[in-house]
C-alpha cells in the first residue's frame, strides 16, 4: 500500500512537470556585464543567460573592438516553484579590454528551440588604472599568521561616484583550502552615509592567489551613496570557525626552498588523521574602501526623476483604434543598468486631451543585486477629444560616465480615436452655479449636466438590511408554519384513529379465529359451545358493519350477511338456545354433534 | 387617552421637523449653497430618515461641490433603497463617466441573477419551501413526492441566488473610495508597495476590516489593503 501510495505521487509529479514543461514560458535571453565600467588590463564577466530554452548554442567568440571576450563556460540552473518548473543555462565570458575608451559590445543571436534570440547591446566603459580606481586589496584579520589561513576583501569598482549613483560591490572572504571551515557568520557590511542591499548568497570557488590555494567565498550587493563627500565603505567583518594545522615542532632549516611553505612538510601528511589540527576561531576583517561622492551637478530636466545609469526607453500603445474615452494601455520598458528604485514612470510629453491613470511598475533584473535588468510601467491613458497620435513618453536619466543629463523620448504612436467630442473636465456650466450665491467662487463646473433634485423626501426606510436579514421576513413566516403545524397535527390525530380501527378490528378477528379454532377441536361443553358459536357471530357482524359485538343480535348479523329464511332462522335458533344457556343455567342434554356440525357451517358461511 | 394624543402629537411634530430639515436642505441647494445642503442631508442621513430620493440628492450635492466620490456612494445607496429609480441610475453614470473610477466586473452567474433582486428571490426561496412542505401533507403519491422534491430544489436554488447576490459585486460587502490619491497596497503600511491606484468612485468590496486598514477585492481582481478612511460601504 506505501509502495502503491508512493507510486501515486511521483506519478503526480511527473504529470505536474510533464503537464508545467508543455506550458513552458516562450524562451528568453538577457546578457549582463558583471561592471559597466572598468580599468585598462582589469577584466570583466559577461554573461548570457538563456532561460526555458533547450538546445541553446552559444556564440563562441564575441567580435568587439578593443575587447578581447573569451567563453569560459556554462552553467545550468534547474527551478521548480510551486510545481512550476524553469531552466536557464548561462554562458560565461571573459571580457578583457585591450584600450581605454567606450566599447560596445554588439548583440548577439541565438538560436533556440527554432527560435532567434537577440541579446542587448552592451556597453562597457575603460579607462586608464591611473584615472579610474578602485578600492581592491586583499586583507588579513590582524593576526600575522593568519595571512595564510583566510582573508577578506571588499571590492568596489570605482573610486569616486554620484549621490544616488549604485555601486555594485563584491564581498571575498577566502580560507586556506588546508583549512577546515566549520563555521562562518555572515560577514558585515557598514559604511555611514550609504544604503546598502541585502547581500547575495555566496559564490563559492577554488582560488590560487599567490602561490596558494582558497576556497574563496564571494557576496555580491550594491551600494548607493546618500549624501556627498569623502564616504568610507566597510570594513568588512566576519567570524568564523576553522580546523588549522597546529605549528609543526620542527624548525626550518635555512635551506628550506619553499620559505616555510613546503606542502610535504604539512602536518596533514604526517597525521592524516587530523590530531594535529587545532580549532580558531577567527575574525576576518577587510580594510575599509574610500570614495568619493560628489553630488548630481545642476540642471536636471523636468522628467529627471533620480535615475543614475544607462538606460534604453521602449514604449507601445494599444489598441491604435477606440472611442473618445476608451483606454488605451502604455507600456514603456526602461532597460540598462542603475538605480531602477529611483526609477518613475516616464512622463507623457502632453498631456493635453487625455486623461491619464496610475501606472503600475514591475521589474525584472537580470543580475543578482537588480543593477541590471527591465522596468516595466503599464499606464491607462483616455482621449478626451481626437487625437492622431499617443504622445511620446519623456524619460531623463544622469548618465554617471558622460557625467551629464540624458533626456530620452519615446515615438509618437499613431492611433485612430473615433467618436464624437468627450465632455471636458474644464467646461463650464453656468446654470449650475448661480451668480452670488456662497460658494459660487469655489464650486467646479461639470462637463455634463446631472438631473435635478427631487423635491419630495419619498418612502422612508429604517434599513438597508436585504429582506432576508429583516426581522419581519421571518416574522411572516410564521403564518406558513403556523398553518403547517395545525395540517401536521390534523394528520397526526387521523393517523392514529384509523390505527385505532384497526387495532380494534385486529383484536376482534384474533378473537374470532380462536372461537373457531376451540369450535372445530369439538371438545366445548354445550353451553359453552353455544356461547362462543354465538360470540364468533357477533364478531363477524361487527367486523363487517363495524359495530360493537355485544349489540349484535342474530336479526341484525342474518341482516348483515344477507341470509336466506331458513339459516337465518337456524341463527335465531342458535342464540336463542345460547341465551337460554348463558340466563338460566339449564342444561337440556348435550348438543348432538349434528347439531354442532349445522352450526360450524352456518358459522364459517358467514362471510 | 391623554397619553395617547401626546404621543400622536410629538409623532407629528416629528415628522413636520424632519419635513422641515428636507426642504431647508432642498432650498440650500436650489440656492447654491450644497455644502450647507450637504449638511442638511447628512442630519436627515444621521436621524436614519433614510429614502432614495434622500441619497440622490445628496450625491447631487456632492457632486455640486466636486466630490465626485462620495456622489457616486450616495447614487449607490439609492439604487439599493430603489433600484428602479431612474434619476440615480442617470447622475451614477454621469458621475463615473467624469471620475472614471474602477468598477467591479460582476461574474457571470451574478450577472444574470441580479436581474432580480435579492429580496425577490428570498421570497420565491420563502414560498417555494413552504410549497414543498405543503406539498408532503398531500396524499403521498409519487406526483406529490416529486412536487415536493422539485419545490424544495427550487428554494435551494433561490437561496443560492440571494448568497450570489449578496456576496457579489453590489452585495452587502460593497464599498465605493471616496478620497483621492487612494491606493491599495500589499500590506498595511504606507510604505508598502502599492497595487493599484483607485481614482475616487472606485468599487472595491471589503473582505476584511483591520483597524485603520481594509483588505479589499479590487477592480482588477486582486487583493489589496486600502486605508479605511479611503472608501465607504454603501449599505449603512
Amino acid at each position: 500500500m506505501f509502495d502503491l501510495n508512493r507510486l501515486l505521487c511521483c506519478a503526480c509529479l511527473a504529470a505536474t512537470v510533464i503537464a508545467q514543461g508543455a506550458h513552458a514560458a516562450s524562451p528568453s535571453v538577457t546578457a549582463v556585464l558583471t561592471s559597466s565600467e572598468t580599468v585598462l588590463g582589469r577584466p570583466v564577466q559577461l554573461e548570457i543567460k538563456v532561460s526555458d530554452a533547450r538546445g541553446v548554442t552559444p556564440p563562441r567568440s564575441i567580435a568587439a573592438d578593443g575587447l578581447d571576450i573569451r567563453y569560459t563556460g556554462e552553467s545550468q540552473n534547474i527551478v521548480m516553484r510551486n510545481f512550476q518548473m524553469s531552466s536557464s543555462v548561462t554562458f560565461n565570458y571573459t571580457v578583457m579590454p585591450m584600450k581605454s575608451g567606450t566599447f560596445r559590445i554588439p548583440a548577439q543571436m541565438l538560436q533556440a528551440g527554432g527560435a532567434t534570440l537577440r541579446t542587448p547591446e552592451l556597453t562597457l566603459h575603460v579607462s586608464n588604472a591611473s584615472a579610474f580606481g578602485s578600492n581592491r586589496a586583499p586583507q588579513n584579520s590582524g593576526q600575522a599568521d593568519l595571512g595564510k589561513v583566510a582573508f577578506a576583501e571588499l571590492i568596489v569598482p570605482k573610486t569616486s561616484a554620484y549621490v544616488g549613483e549604485i555601486i555594485p560591490v563584491v564581498v571575498r572572504i577566502g580560507f586556506n583550502s588546508r583549512a577546515r571551515t566549520e563555521g562562518m557568520e555572515p560577514p558585515q557590511l557598514t559604511g555611514q552615509g550609504f544604503t546598502m542591499q541585502k547581500l547575495s548568497d555566496p559564490e563559492r570557488s577554488l582560488e590560487t592567489i599567490s602561490g596558494r590555494a582558497y576556497v574563496v567565498f564571494s557576496y555580491k550587493t550594491a551600494v548607493s551613496a546618500a549624501r556627498a563627500g569623502n564616504l568610507q565603505l566597510g570594513p568588512i567583518e566576519t567570524k568564523a570557525n576553522v580546523l588549522v594545522p597546529r605549528q609543526s615542532a620542527t624548525r626550518h632549516t635555512p635551506f628550506d626552498p619553499f620559505d616555510g611553505d613546503d606542502p610535504f612538510s604539512d602536518p596533514f601528511f604526517s597525521d592524516p588523521f587530523g590530531r594535529f589540527l587545532e580549532r580558531r576561531e577567527l575574525t576576518i576583517k577587510s580594510e575599509p574602501a574610500n570614495l568619493e561622492v560628489k553630488p548630481l551637478p545642476p540642471g536636471a530636466p523636468a522628467s529627471f526623476s533620480g535615475a543614475i545609469g544607462n538606460f534604453s526607453l521602449k514604449a507601445q500603445a494599444n489598441p491604435k483604434r477606440v472611442q473618445i474615452g476608451d483606454p488605451i494601455t502604455i507600456k514603456a520598458e526602461i532597460s540598462g543598468r542603475g538605480n531602477f528604485d529611483r526609477i518613475d514612470a516616464p512622463a507623457l510629453s502632453d498631456e493635453s486631451g487625455w486623461h491619464r491613470y496610475p501606472p503600475a511598475a514591475t521589474f525584472k533584473q537580470d543580475d543578482d543585486v537588480g543593477i541590471s535588468g527591465t522596468k516595466t510601467f503599464e499606464m491607462v491613458i483616455s482621449p478626451n477629444e481626437k487625437k492622431s497620435a499617443v504622445p511620446p513618453l519623456a524619460f531623463s536619466y544622469f548618465d554617471p560616465v558622460q557625467e551629464k543629463y540624458i533626456s530620452l523620448q519615446s515615438n509618437a504612436e499613431p492611433i485612430v480615436v473615433e467618436g464624437g467630442a468627450a465632455p471636458s473636465p474644464a467646461a463650464a456650466v453656468g446654470a449650475a452655479s448661480p451668480a452670488g450665491s456662497p460658494t459660487a467662487g469655489t464650486v467646479s463646473t461639470k462637463p455634463e449636466d446631472i438631473l435635478p433634485q427631487i423635491k419630495e423626501r419619498g418612502a422612508v426606510v429604517q434599513t438597508f438590511a436585504p429582506l432576508f436579514a429583516r426581522p419581519g421576513f421571518w416574522w411572516a413566516q410564521l403564518a406558513p408554519l403556523v398553518i403547517a403545524l395545525g395540517l401536521g397535527g390534523w394528520k397526526y390525530r387521523s393517523r392514529r384513529a384509523v390505527d385505532r380501527e384497526a387495532r380494534r378490528n385486529s383484536a376482534l378477528r384474533r378473537e374470532a379465529d380462536e372461537l373457531l379454532r376451540r369450535l372445530r377441536r369439538d371438545e366445548l361443553p354445550p353451553e359453552q359451545y353455544l356461547a362462543d358459536a354465538s360470540r364468533v357471530v357477533q364478531l363477524k357482524t361487527a367486523l363487517k358493519q363495524n359495530v360493537e359485538p355485544a349489540t349484535v343480535d342474530s336479526e341484525s348479523a342474518a341482516s348483515v350477511f344477507g341470509l336466506d329464511e331458513a339459516r337465518r332462522e337456524e341463527l335465531r335458533r342458535l342464540f336463542a338456545t345460547a341465551d337460554e344457556l348463558r340466563y338460566s343455567g339449564a342444561s337440556n342434554g348435550s348438543v348432538s354433534t349434528e347439531k354442532r356440525r349445522e352450526a360450524l357451517e352456518l358459522i364459517e358461511g358467514l362471510s | 387617552m391623554r397619553k395617547i394624543t401626546v404621543l400622536l402629537l410629538a409623532s407629528c411634530a416629528l415628522r413636520l421637523t424632519a419635513r422641515a430639515d428636507f426642504d431647508r436642505a432642498n432650498k440650500e441647494f436650489s440656492t447654491g449653497n450644497y455644502k450647507g445642503a450637504i449638511v442638511d442631508y447628512q442630519a436627515e442621513v444621521a436621524a436614519h430618515r433614510w429614502s432614495a430620493n434622500l441619497f440622490y440628492d445628496l450625491g447631487n450635492a456632492y457632486y455640486r461641490v466636486n466630490d465626485i466620490g462620495r456622489a457616486i456612494l450616495n447614487y449607490k445607496r439609492a439604487l439599493v433603497l430603489d433600484p428602479r429609480h431612474p434619476e440615480p441610475a442617470t447622475n451614477l453614470q454621469i458621475a463615473r463617466d467624469q471620475s472614471r473610477g474602477l468598477e467591479l466586473t460582476p461574474a457571470a452567474a451574478e450577472t444574470w441573477l441580479g436581474t432580480l433582486r435579492s429580496s425577490t428571490w428570498a421570497i420565491a426561496a420563502a414560498v417555494c419551501f413552504w410549497l414543498g412542505i405543503f406539498a408532503l401533507f398531500l396524499p403521498r403519491t409519487s406526483a406529490t413526492v416529486a412536487g415536493a422534491i422539485f419545490c424544495f430544489v427550487l428554494s435551494a436554488g433561490c437561496v443560492y441566488s440571494v448568497w450570489s447576490l449578496e456576496s457579489g459585486t453590489q452585495g452587502a460587502r460593497s464599498a465605493v473610495v471616496v478620497s483621492d490619491n487612494a491606493e491599495a497596497r500589499v500590506a498595511t503600511a504606507d510604505s508598502a508597495r502599492s497595487i493599484l491606484a483607485l481614482p475616487p468612485g472606485s468599487e472595491v468590496m471589503i473582505l476584511q476590516e483591520r483597524g485603520d486598514w481594509n483588505y479589499a477585492e479590487l477592480p482588477n481582481h486582486q487583493r489589496g489593503w486600502i486605508a479605511a478612511n479611503a472608501g465607504e460601504k454603501v449599505r449603512l
